[in-house]
Order: C-alpha cells, then structure tokens, then sequence
C-alpha cells in the first residue's frame, strides 16, 4: 500500500466559537486520488482548509512526509508542497493571467518556462489570454487559471475545494481528466467534490463526510458500489 | 484661460499625487481609508525642518531622512495601532486613524509649537515664462511626483515585492496559499508609503508653509483624489491628483479663493452620488 504524504488525524476545527469538523482522519496517498464526499453543511470545505492552514485547527495533527504543519500559516504549508485550489475567489483578478500563473511560482521559480509549457500544454486557451485580466475571463477559464497557478509550482499534495463547481456538463469531464492527467505525473489528490460519482470514478480512495465526521472512509470503488453510500448520497444512478 | 492658474494647479496636482498613490496602496491591501495621513505628512515635515533648519543638513538629506524616518512612523503606527485591531470594521479603523493623526499633530505642536516655520532656502526670484512664474522649487515638486510615479508603475508592475503588493490587495486569501508572506508584504507597503508621506511633508514645507495643521489641510483633496480615481487603485489616483488639483486652483476663477478647500468635499459628494467606483476603480462584486 502506498505511504500516507499527507495525513490529518483527529482534527477540530472550525471558526470563531465551535467546531464544524468533530476529530476528522483524512489522507493524501503517494500517487492517490482521494475525494471527500457527503452533503452540504458536512464540513468537507472546512476540513481542506484546516489542512491548507486558512482554518485554525483546534486539535489534532496534520502531517505531511514526518513534518507537523497543523500549526503554521497558509503561505508556510503552501511551500511544504501542499497547493491549494480554493473553490471561489481563486484568482487574483487584476492581474492577468500570466502574472496570475507567476504567482503561482511565488514559493519556487525553479523549471518556470518549464512548467509554464506544462499548464499551457493543459489549457492551452491559457496562453492565447495570457495579457488578459483575470477577472474578464468566462468562468471555465478562471477554473483553468486557479489550477494552473497551483501547478506552476511542483506540489506533493494537490488539495482542491469542488474543482468542477460551476463548469459545464463537458467542462467538468475534462476537469476531472486533468485531475488525472496530472495525478499520473506522480501528484497527490485531495479534493472535496459535489459531483460524487465522477470524482469517485477517478479517485483510489473515497471519504464520506456528514455533520463534521468522516462517517465512511475506504477505496473509492467500494463506495461507488455500497447501496448504502449510493442511497444516501450518490443520488440514483441511471 | 489663465495660464498662472493652469501652472498653479499642476504644482498642487504634483503635490498631492505621490501621498494619493500612497493611500490608495494603503487602502488595497489593508482595506481601510486611512486618515492618519495628514499627522504622518506634518511628521515628515518636522523631521526634515529639525535636520535641515536645526542640524543645517543640506534639504536634500534632510528630505531622505524625512522620508526614512516618516517610512519608520508609519510602520511603527501599524505596529502599535492597527495591527491590534485588524479584522476590525473599516469604519472603525477609520476612527481609529482620525485619533491618530491628532495625536501626531498635537506631538508635533507640543515640541515645535503653533508657529509657521520654513526651510533655510536661499530666496530665488520665480523664474517668468510668457508672463507665468514659477518658482524653482515648484519645478522640483513636479519633476520629484512625476519620478514617484515612475517609481510606483515600476515597482508595482515589474518588481517581485510590487506584484506581491498587488497580489495581496486583489485577493488576500489567494496570496497566503500561493506562499506569500502577506504580513511582511503589508510591512514593506506602510514603509514605502510612509516614505511617500514623508516626501509630501517636504514638498509641500516648500510650497506652502511649515505647521502642525499642514498635513491635515492636505488630507481632504488626497482623500478626494484617491477616491476620484478608484480607491485602491494607485494609477486612479494619479488621474484624481491632476483633476482634484486643477479643480482648485481653477474655481478661482468662479468663486472667492476661499472656497476652495471646499472642491475636494464637493467632488467627493458627487462621485459617491454618481460613481462610487471612482474614474479607474473596479466595482465590487460580492457573490
């Protein structure tokens, strides 16, 4: 079995007052895909973003390789090789979308024109807008500018909050063949998605969340065929 | 049309553009209006008056000491003042502010008094174009804003730190998980603003006249310039500079002198009624 890059355990976390996720276990495996389900108001966003470092954790670790980075601010997880992808208000939208993808190599400048043909090479509709506003872009092409600016670095651990929110039928396949396009080239996955079954599909390792709690975690095939799992949260499937 | 005035008003343009970039870089990234301007410009003013006029340092040092030391009040200010409460509604930052700039000018007037002071400048006559005067300092004020805002455009658009500031003042959330150290960012802004505020006290020391009450005066058109041209947007600002001064100088033509404090009030009441964005501002879209 692949080792754990990325491991949570017994995280509480949450803003102001209160807690929103109850002793949560999440993992990021070498060369994995793993997808956090469950309803809205679970607590799934506020698990990635404990992990991120943009939510305080209350207690509980999170490691990533032998290093505890439950402690330090987002800026210093992101150059421990955690990339996160917020779900909205993911680019900076005055600037364009090169100087977006610069700021993405804020922590490590190294390869740049290297991974810049990466991502162009991704989204190729990236490099035709590259002096364009960010923020004048179509919605699916601001998706592509905060993936790629999490990728103009190379992260350990991509951590992505519902990449295919707001895309198109079509746009959101492709979303989820980049994931795995760039999972292959040997990047960890951690995401939080709406669309169950598509991102099971590609996932190795699923979790289902419900009222702050990791209320199932096994392999993503296994959930994908639960009756359970499928009923109370996959939707029927045609 | 009175080509004195159009002079005049680009001298008080170049006056108030350099601290207009600077409350508008200001307000990007910590996303208050900050008032305490007009005590950090008087401060700027009273260092370079005590090195040049009671150390008898050439004005030109004593302008880059005002400034370093202004860089230095300025963060410290953030230190001890604002950084306590960020998180806090800007409404309240803007009071907040408000108290300090008292307390700046009441510091300055316990140590140098109310007296209108000046820098130990030879007298030069103004030197007479087609019946225009100006006077050499006056060029300088605009040659120095015009180098400003050359500076700013390069250190914002070309420089690592510069778009990190632009970075954070877009999308502050963003910049932290791309790896940018945002409070040393916010550090690096209140310095070099300080400087700006610090260069304004010069200048405007050798415009107008030294006192307590000069940053204060000055307050009401930067304010006014910088929303007139998109708060938070430090081109924007330029633009609002040359047209909040031009405004002033040339109501004189219209209307006793006296009134002219008041035009920064009455652009600021029009643009918050019919564009509230300001000229170059971005409208916020909140989802």
């Amino acid at each position: 079995m692949p080792g754990a890059l990325l491991k949570a355990k017994g995280l509480f976390a949450g803003y102001g007052r209160g807690d929103i996720i109850h002793g949560i276990d999440l993992e990021a495996r070498e060369g994995e895909i793993a997808t956090v389900i469950g309803p809205n108001g679970a607590g799934k966003s506020t698990a990635i973003k404990t992990i991120a470092g943009l939510v305080r954790r209350r207690t509980g670790s999170i490691r990533i390789g032998d290093e505890e980075i439950g402690r330090l601010p987002a800026s210093e997880v992101a150059r421990r090789g955690v990339s996160y992808v917020p779900q909205e208000a993911n680019i900076f939208r005055q600037l364009t979308v090169s100087e977006n993808l610069q700021m993405g190599a804020w922590t490590d400048r190294g390869h740049f024109y290297e991974r810049l043909d990466r991502v162009h090479q991704l989204f190729p509709i990236l490099s035709e807008r590259a002096g364009v506003r960010a923020g004048n872009l179509s919605g699916g092409q601001r998706q592509m500018v905060a993936f790629g600016m999490a990728l103009m670095v190379r992260p350990k651990v991509l951590l992505l909050d519902e990449p295919s929110a707001g895309l198109s039928p079509a746009m959101v396949e492709q979303m989820f063949e980049t994931i795995r396009l760039v999972n292959q080239t040997g990047i960890a996955v951690l995401m939080v998605e709406q669309n169950a079954i598509q991102a099971l599909r590609i996932s190795q390792r699923g979790y289902v969340m419900a009222a702050g709690q990791v209320a199932i975690a096994d392999e993503a095939a296994v959930l994908l065929d639960s009756t359970e799992v499928s009923e109370l949260y996959l939707g029927s499937r045609e | 049309m009175n080509a004195q005035l159009l002079v005049n008003g680009l001298v008080n343009a170049a006056l108030i553009a350099p601290p207009a970039i600077a409350f508008s870089l200001l307000f990007g990234v910590l996303r208050f209006p900050n008032f305490a301007i007009g005590g950090y410009i008087t401060v700027g003013a009273f260092v370079a008056y005590a090195a040049n006029v009671e150390l008898g340092a050439p004005l030109w040092l004593a302008a880059l000491i005002a400034m370093a030391a202004t860089g230095v009040i300025v963060w410290l200010s953030d230190e001890i003042v604002f950084k306590p409460m960020r998180g806090q509604a800007p409404v309240t930052m803007l009071v907040v502010s408000i108290a300090l700039t008292l307390i700046l000018e009441q510091l300055v007037r316990l140590v140098y008094s109310a007296d209108v002071r000046g820098f130990d400048l030879p007298l030069q006559r103004p030197y007479k174009f087609w019946g225009i005067r100006i006077t050499q300092e006056q060029i300088d004020i605009v040659l120095l804003s015009v180098l400003i805002a050359v500076l700013t455009h390069a250190l914002l658009q070309y420089t690592r730190i510069g778009k990190a500031i632009r970075a954070t003042a877009d999308n502050p959330m963003l910049a932290e998980v791309r790896g940018i150290d945002t409070p040393r960012v916010i550090m690096f802004t209140w310095g070099f603003c300080g400087a700006l505020f610090g260069l304004t006290g010069v200048l405007a020391g050798l415009d107008l006249v030294i006192e307590p009450l000069l940053g204060w005066n000055l307050t009401i058109p930067i304010f006014a310039a910088a929303i007139l041209g998109g708060i938070g947007s430090p081109y924007g600002a330029i633009l609002g500079a040359l047209m909040v001064g031009m405004a002033e100088e040339l109501t004189v033509l219209v209307l006793p002198s006296t009134y002219k404090v008041g035009v920064g009030f009455f652009i600021i009441a029009v643009l918050l009624l019919v564009r509230p964005q300001g000229l170059l501002g971005q409208p916020e879209i909140k989802k």
